[in-house]
């Protein structure tokens, strides 16, 4: 009985778990998260190892395996084990265990976030991955970007694959707010991106000059992608905040082009180490959510001069409505300061739009008038921003008209109205005695 | 085609109180009354022209006493008026009997929709 008992109290207690051991990135819980990373060969491991390394050092917990790893899985018992994967294996014609690209598509799907380290050679497998994510790769499996006005110099003539891009996204909550000063070294394939996708952005794009061929064989008809089309480097924010970073270049990460130093051709400066490092720590830290996700709590509304919210509204009330929006930093959640949030009152179209004034500390507010509609009306935040995650708040509150005894006696306006219907009742009395006793 | 001059409305004005004169006591007294009624429907006509129209449920049941009044009053004087054949089997005191309670109705209805 006592068995029994215990089995019971085990079962209750991993029903009530169950809701923490989810790994995806929620704001409940968003330390401590667990990344696979799929390699090719574990050489890999120590080639690009300061990119690994910095990740470790900001409490990601990485686990290196094989992608032809038969025992490697994403998920057991329907719970997924991993917060993020990363692709470090361009050539894998076929994962092992239970990972193939549906797996890592619902992977992502659930909102886990994403790395995608293509290069030459990719193959299909990557490429259908990349393509259900928003962007195509050169169709030519040998082909490479080449540029011949802004390679990276270098000792050796070289092909001029190796290319030093300093086209970045605009974009601060992306890239961080330091300024990347020197080039990004690139060395591989590229790609476009899906102009049917609007969550798709180029965060590296390629020079003007650029463009996608082999570099060995001769160019006997036009390339078929030239110029800043290329993107050499994107990203994807999916409608659930899943994060994806897709690199057509598995080098670009490698520890020899962090170290090594850069000059574009045709520029006299010289970097002593390239602007590889700084790009793609920052772009981790957003791919990661250590960045730009935004939560909103406290969402408040009440009557001018109550406290309390109250289940329904009446036409022409005073109301305030305030929320707190917060950012992951990576550690803590910190206030978000921006200008530009607004609130709808919204009944099939917004009646009231404003923008909510701050304190600059992540508290907004706003006060206004309820319009002279009655209906269920929504209170709707809207907010999106490039490179943040979308906060989509809304809140149902119905709005009623005057009750019967709410309206207005005695207006002063109203007087000779009130006047005349009793006089009219006088002189129906007046009218009355006289009419009778006329005879 | 003779041409009207003013001499021909004065005409016509006399014997329309001429007329009027010989019109019973009791009739008179309902003419009155519709005048003053219609007078007063006029005075707030103006008074709204002038104000706005703002507690419009008060203009409209202090415009509406008064025309309804009238109304009711010019019904009692066809169906108690001698030479109106069409009414000669009702009894005067059954006609005022409905006007009596025709106002009622009215002045109920006006008193909830004054506000």
């Amino acid at each position: 009985m006592s068995k029994l008992v215990h089995l019971l109290g085990f079962v209750t207690l991993n029903v009530f778990l169950l809701p923490f051991l989810c790994k995806s990135f929620s704001p409940e819980t968003p330390t401590d998260r667990r990344v696979l990373v799929l390699l090719d060969d574990l050489a890999i491991q120590s080639s690009h190892s300061l990119f690994f390394k910095s990740l470790q050092s900001r409490g990601f917990d990485l686990d290196f395996k094989l992608a032809y790893d038969p025992k490697i899985s994403l998920q057991r018992y329907g719970q997924y084990l991993y917060d993020a994967l990363i692709l470090f294996s361009p050539t894998i014609e076929g994962f092992g265990g239970s990972i193939d690209q549906a797996a890592i598509l619902d992977f992502v799907d659930s909102g886990h976030d994403l790395i995608i380290g293509a290069d030459a050679n990719a193959s299909d497998l990557i490429r259908e991955i990349a393509t259900e994510c928003g962007v195509d790769f050169d169709e030519d499996s040998n082909a490479l970007v080449i540029d011949h006005t802004s390679y990276a110099v270098s000792d050796t003539e070289g092909d001029h694959t190796l290319i030093a891009s300093d086209d970045f996204i605009n974009s601060n909550v992306i890239l961080g707010s330091k300024k990347i000063e020197a080039p990004v070294l690139f060395q591989g394939i590229g790609h476009t991106i899906n102009p049917t996708s609007s969550l798709v952005l180029k965060v590296l794009s390629a020079s003007p000059s650029a463009y996608s061929a082999n570099p060995k064989s001769k160019l006997s008809s036009p390339p078929s992608l030239t110029g800043s089309a290329i993107s050499l480097v994107s990203i994807v924010q999916a409608r659930n905040n899943a994060r994806v970073l897709i690199s057509g270049s598995l080098s670009i990460f490698s520890n020899r082009f962090f170290r090594s130093g850069v000059q574009k051709a045709g520029s006299a400066i010289k970097h002593e180490k390239s602007g590889n490092e700084q790009f793609l720590t920052e772009l981790s830290k957003w791919v990661f959510h250590e960045r730009g996700h935004l939560k909103a709590v406290n969402v408040r509304h009440h009557k001018v001069g109550e406290a309390d919210e109250p289940a329904v509204y009446r036409i022409n009330d005073d109301l305030e409505y305030s929320i707190d929006i917060y950012e992951w930093s990576g550690t803590s959640w910190e206030p978000y300061v921006a200008d530009d949030v607004q609130l709808q009152f919204y009944m099939m179209s917004p009646y009231v739009l404003k923008t909510l004034s701050t304190d600059q500390k992540g508290h907004y507010f706003t006060s206004f008038k309820v319009p002279d509609v009655y209906g269920v009306f929504q209170f709707k935040v809207e907010y999106n921003r490039l490179g943040y995650t979308s906060l989509s708040l809304s809140k149902q509150i119905p709005v009623r008209p005057f009750r019967h005894n709410e309206y207005e006696r005695f207006i002063p306006a109203a007087y000779p109205y009130y006047g005349a219907a009793f006089s009219m009742m006088a002189g129906f009395f007046v009218f009355t005695a006289i009419y009778l006793y006329n005879k | 085609m003779a041409r009207s001059t003013s001499k021909d409305a004065q005409a016509l004005f006399q014997s329309l109180r001429s007329a009027y004169a010989a019109t019973p006591t009791n009739l008179k007294i309902i003419d009155l009354y519709v005048v003053f009624a219609v007078l007063t429907a006029a005075i707030q006509i103006v008074y709204m022209a002038i104000v706005g129209s703002f507690p419009f449920n008060s203009f409209l049941s202090g415009v509406l006493s008064c025309i309804g009044t009238a109304v009711l009053a010019v019904c009692l004087r066809i169906q108690v008026n001698k030479d109106n054949k069409e009414f000669k089997d009702l009894p005067p005191e059954r006609a005022f009997a409905d006007f009596v309670l025709c106002n009622l109705v009215l002045h109920l209805v006006i008193m909830n929709f004054l506000g």
